[in-house]
């Protein structure tokens, strides 16, 4: 967690946007939230049924941990669908983009529970990773 | 039926894994909350899965609860989910990561 799942119609992201895209999702995240690198996974899918597309090309949706303010979600909702819009060389109102607060006490990862956010360290510690991703 | 929407990458689990997977989340719902599972089982295509911005080999069980837990129990199953998941893939647990939710209001 974070989950970035990103559905769009087939064929709408190439993989070399899909890289620059998911870079970016993850730096976006850690930018705004400060948490670590390896918590922030971006996975992409085309013509699934969840996120549902309606009348978008690219629909991400952000399963995030609850906990973020509404100032950070916009930022990231107002980066990503950038991200997006630009490696996919998508028009504006082709992207959308939906978040929804997972408690963190609600998810599992690494062996434990997951941290709340902003208390990353001690995980981090108990885990010998540091927070540049290593 | 509980939901369980497993999200795996591709060419990750031989059809057989997959099979041993879903008779064990089966199992495990029912054991934890007295339903089988009803399982969607998702496959990320091939570079199309990214961790840390990188190549991702992680694998992601959601799991919707039909009653509120207490988080000692959730923190109980979650642990037990995603180590019955580590044990059938040798997977490290670093790279499981399970969510079980309450009902939504």
């Amino acid at each position: 967690m974070p989950l970035y799942l990103c559905n769009t119609t087939r064929g709408a992201i190439n993989d070399d946007a899909k890289r620059k895209i998911a870079a970016d999702i993850t730096r976006i995240h850690c930018d705004v939230t400060g948490a670590p690198a390896q918590f922030v996974h971006a996975f992409f899918v085309e013509n699934d049924t969840a996120p549902p597309l309606g009348d978008k090309t690219a629909v991400l949706f952000a399963t995030i941990r609850a906990g973020r303010t509404e100032d950070q979600k916009a930022r990231i909702i107002a980066e990503m669908q950038d991200s997006v819009r630009t490696h996919a060389a998508l028009d504006s109102d082709a992207v959308g983009m939906i978040t929804a607060d997972v408690p963190a006490s609600w998810a599992f990862e690494g062996g434990e529970v997951m941290p709340e956010p902003g208390e990353e360290a001690e995980w981090l510690k108990r885990h010998h990773r540091s927070e540049s991703g290593d | 039926m509980i939901n369980c929407n497993c999200i795996v990458q591709a060419n990750q689990f031989s059809a057989d894994t997959e099979m041993a997977l879903r008779d064990k989340l089966t199992a495990f719902a029912e054991h934890a909350f007295g339903e089988p599972a009803d399982i969607t089982w998702r496959v990320i295509p091939k570079n199309s899965g990214f961790t840390a911005a990188r190549p991702s080999v992680s694998s992601i069980i959601l799991v919707s609860a039909n009653r509120p837990l207490p988080q000692s129990e959730r923190a109980m199953l979650l642990e037990q989910m995603c180590t019955l998941w580590a044990s059938e893939t040798q997977q490290s647990l670093n790279e499981v990561v399970g969510v079980i939710s309450d009902p939504q209001a």
